[in-house]
């Protein structure tokens, strides 16, 4: 086991060696593909007037990288270290040294502060310099500006730069969820929670990356709403080019809608409860429609309740005092109604103009 | 071959003989050979071979003994992005990766070997799929944008070169394609409009060697921008061409900016990977304005088609069309439908979907099928040689698109949301696009790529987190294991020390799945009593 650990230790600083050898061919490298390429990119340096940045170039990069992004595995990386470390905690560090890391006792204080602060601000570079969406935003305060690159790394894939829908994502400018959030607890939850049945993943964001996608998002709000009548995405008034009469005659005729559902049971005042684009995805599939399942779990005994959990291999519901059972798909006998699958039956056969039309006719049930 | 491995060893013995820390003398040091036949102990590509089949020629875990598979390891990454990379095994040791991350896993014990992390705070952290290793290095591309290769043996960065400005909007997550002495990726970016390009590095030096742009510069008139080139290609050392799926036209959608076609987006290429000079191109989705890429796998297949003996490629398009293609040449062999579409009114004499002009995005909205997301996406199909069958995760689904003036013509310009969808595994017959069997693996849909083996079982996973084998005669369900959530990468398979492995991923977990060792307790440790 000794043996074993002196290997280890020569290891270690061999492979420190070639890390610092590697580095400096990489500086080489990149260097030469500079002058025979004119793709090639030299990270930009730090800005010498920071003399936080000098003192970093100086004394930490040649171990922790030029971005402090670290050379793994013997160097750690030191952006967001303000998030694992206290001010003092790093102050400490730089004074004493732990491990391989050698201590700087003799930096001065006006030093120290620069260097620290320099860890410790956030290192966020503008993101979006060319969008014609975000061209001249200018953000209203640093925690929205931070929020912004998070939001640009995390969430813009599916919500659009902007927050206001892109791949997937809905509008976010435009979601009751936000419009209704007072304090940011209902979206933060929505990023911490996820949302497994529409495949959003959940996010482990600190409290503060929390509130800075909060004011990211408010931030975009309010611009969206400045849009006025320009508004880019779904607006209340670009679904209107149907025929109310002939969504009528759909409904009661081969839509096939009545066999269900009636305007004066169901469906009276549904204009008044929703409207636009929330109104048109209801009408086309009711994501929360619910199925009901019964259950044979044994000959003449059977349970009854709500769909809570299926896949192949096990049947899961809810029964009326709100209990969860389930069952193995091959120990029962069950069947499941969903009258929502006729939702789904009915997506080849619509016309657009029949789906403008019904859209028409439901916003005539206030 | 023997003296060779001697002699490179030797070399690398003699490389490292100033770190004073002895290696085993086969260590990770990946040839063009092993490239184009790669070894039953191993997965050196992206797609585990140049063909994309996902299929390995292993015979050990069989639709008889599957029942009894289990868990040999399973390796925590303890991050909160998923898997979505399929991992490289290049002389026992398992690359494996997440946005900013590298994992070297001993691929016997699933114990890591080092973790290679830097954080980068620009360009799209949608996903990485993967690294790509030639000799001892790997590479790996960036979100913001940058080709790195390392030291295989301890992550240790040789260089890094930029492959696109992340400032313009670009960003990268595809696991590059070796060929030869050619390093080549692609690039990802849909919020601008931008050219799409693959770019070809030397392995040592890190130059540049070519680039093929799949659309003309930004602002050429009446052009298309776009084409991005996301996922991994194939490529046929015969032919010496790889082939490649490139993605959609920007805008988005809204196509006024860019009529015809739009060479060359949503189509496949092939290039010839010494120069990047285009041999043929076919559009899959002309003139496309719901966000189609055409970059599912291009798969290579040798083979009978209606009596003739051909070189194929197949692709189940993300537009929700099957396509069998003449890969000497480009022609079409077949085009049909594998589940719901409502876009095109016909398919033209090449063998293309005609779009339905009445079907782009409209103010008040268009119901399309498929979803944006499409019939199926960026993880991987399989062909199965024997039965013949094209097996792809597929998603049946109903959405509505929407565009207007003021959407612009910048970017997505327009906004589409999914109403409804549903995953299932369907097994396609080449010869007649027909579907054999297919097998529903639930509501929402699943995401999780296939893989076939020689002894007639296909891996693949539902949208519940449940790993799946199925027979591949039929379909039907052979065993499952909950994995926690759902498959966001493709399954591989290998086989190390006698012992076949099936290796699947969920969340930010990776899984070894086994057959139980034989007992033989001779080898094992005994057990030490204390204290007594």
């Amino acid at each position: 086991m000794k043996r074993y650990r002196i290997a280890a230790v020569v290891a270690l600083i061999a492979s420190s060696f070639i890390a610092v050898q590697t580095k400096q061919t990489h500086v080489d490298a990149a260097s030469q593909g500079s002058a025979s390429a004119m793709q090639t990119v030299q990270q930009p340096a730090p800005a010498p007037a920071d003399p936080g940045a000098a003192s970093y170039a100086k004394r930490c990069a040649i171990c922790h990288g030029d971005q402090r992004e670290g050379i793994l595995p013997a160097f750690p990386p030191l952006l967001g270290i303000h998030r694992q470390m206290t001010d003092e905690k790093i102050t400490a560090l730089i004074y004493t040294g732990k491990g391989r890391m050698p201590g700087f006792p003799k930096i001065s204080k006006e030093e120290m502060t620069s260097l620290v602060h320099y860890l410790t601000t956030t290192e966020q570079p503008a993101v979006e310099t060319t969008s014609a969406a975000n061209a001249g935003t200018v953000h209203a305060s640093p925690l929205a500006q931070a929020g912004s690159s998070l939001f640009q790394q995390n969430c813009a894939f599916c919500h659009g730069r902007d927050a206001m829908g892109g791949e997937t994502g809905p509008d976010l400018t435009q979601s009751k969820l936000v419009q209704g959030d007072k304090n940011g607890d209902a979206i933060s939850a929505v990023v911490r929670e996820g949302r497994p049945e529409k495949k959003m993943p959940a996010f482990n964001f600190s409290s503060q990356e929390l509130l800075s996608l909060v004011a990211f998002i408010r931030e975009r709000e309010t611009a969206a709403a400045s849009m006025k009548g320009n508004r880019r995405g779904v607006a209340v008034e670009d679904l209107q080019t149907g025929n109310a009469q002939a969504g009528k005659t759909y409904f009661n005729g081969a839509g096939g809608c009545s066999k269900c559902h009636s305007p004066s049971g169901d469906l009276a005042g549904i204009a008044n409860r929703y409207e636009g684009l929330r109104l048109e995805e209801r009408m086309l599939a009711p994501r929360d429609a619910k199925s009901t399942v019964v259950v044979t779990v044994a000959p003449g005994k059977k349970v009854t309740g709500t769909l809570a959990y299926r896949d192949e291999f096990t049947i899961g519901l809810r029964d009326a005092d709100g209990i969860y059972h389930s069952w193995s798909t091959n120990r029962v006998k069950f069947t499941v109604d969903s009258p929502a699958e006729a939702h789904v039956e009915q997506f080849p056969k619509y016309t657009d103009d029949d789906i403008h039309n019904l859209m028409a006719y439901l916003q005539t049930l206030r | 071959m023997k003296l060779l491995k001697t002699s490179l060893a030797i070399t690398a013995g003699a490389l490292l003989a100033f770190s004073a820390a002895p290696r085993p003398a086969n260590a990770q040091n990946l040839e063009n050979s092993q490239l184009l036949k790669p070894s039953p102990d191993s997965w050196p590509l992206y797609h585990g071979d140049y063909s994309g089949k996902r299929h390995v020629h292993l015979t050990q875990i069989t639709p008889q003994n599957v029942s009894s598979l289990s868990l040999s390891w399973a390796f925590q990454t303890n991050q909160s992005a998923s898997i979505k990379s399929s991992p490289l095994l290049v002389d026992g040791v398992l690359y494996f990766t997440v946005p900013d991350h590298i994992w070297a896993v001993d691929a016997r014990s699933g114990h890591m070997l080092w973790h290679f992390n830097k954080p980068t705070t620009q360009g799209d952290h949608i996903g990485q799929r993967g690294v790509a290793m030639y000799k001892g290095w790997l590479y790996f591309v960036t979100p913001d944008c940058h080709l790195i290769s390392l030291n295989a043996k301890d992550g240790t960065v040789r260089w890094t070169q930029q492959i696109a400005d992340v400032n313009l909007g670009y960003w990268t997550t595809m696991a590059p394609l070796v060929v030869g002495n050619h390093v080549i990726v692609g690039v990802s970016g849909d919020f601008d409009n931008l050219s799409g390009y693959l770019r070809s590095f030397d392995p040592d030096s890190g130059e540049i060697q070519w680039q093929w742009n799949s659309t003309p510069p930004p602002g050429t008139p009446n052009a298309t921008t776009g084409g991005m080139t996301w996922m991994t290609g194939t490529y046929d050392p015969d032919l010496n061409l790889i082939y490649w799926g490139t993605g959609n036209p920007t805008p988005v959608l809204n196509g006024k900016t860019r009529p015809g076609d739009d060479h060359w987006t949503c189509s496949i290429v092939a290039l010839n990977p010494d120069t990047g000079k285009l041999a043929w191109g076919f559009v899959v989705s002309p003139h496309d304005t719901h966000d189609w890429d055409a970059v599912e796998t291009p798969v290579l297949v040798d083979g009978d088609f209606h009596g003739k003996p051909r070189k194929m490629l197949m692709q189940t398009s993300r537009n929700g069309y099957f396509f069998v293609i003449d890969r000497t040449n480009g022609k079409s062999l077949l085009t049909l439908p594998y589940g719901p579409t409502n876009w095109a009114t016909g398919i033209d004499k090449d063998g293309r979907p005609i779009p339905n002009p009445e079907k782009e995005p409209a103010p008040d909205g268009r119901l399309i099928a498929p979803d944006e997301g499409g019939l199926t996406n960026y993880r991987a199909p399989s062909f199965d040689p024997k039965t013949g069958l094209f097996i792809v995760d597929a998603h049946p689904s109903w959405s509505l698109y929407f565009a207007k003036p003021a959407d612009g013509n910048y970017g997505w310009a327009g906004a589409d949301y999914g109403l409804w969808g549903k995953g299932v595994i369907e097994a396609i017959d080449y010869q007649t696009g027909k579907i054999r069997w297919s097998h529903e693996v639930g509501a929402g849909g699943s995401g999780a790529g296939v893989m076939t083996t020689d002894s007639g079982l296909t891996i693949t996973g539902d949208g519940e987190g449940n790993v799946l084998a199925l027979d591949t005669a039929n379909g039907k369900t052979l065993w499952h294991a909950g994995m926690g959530s759902g498959m966001q990468s493709s399954p591989i398979s290998y086989e190390l020390d006698g012992r076949q492995y099936i290796m699947t991923s969920s969340g930010g977990v990776l899984f070894a799945w086994a057959l139980p060792e034989k007992a033989s307790p001779a080898q094992h440790a005994t057990t030490e009593e204390h204290g007594k």
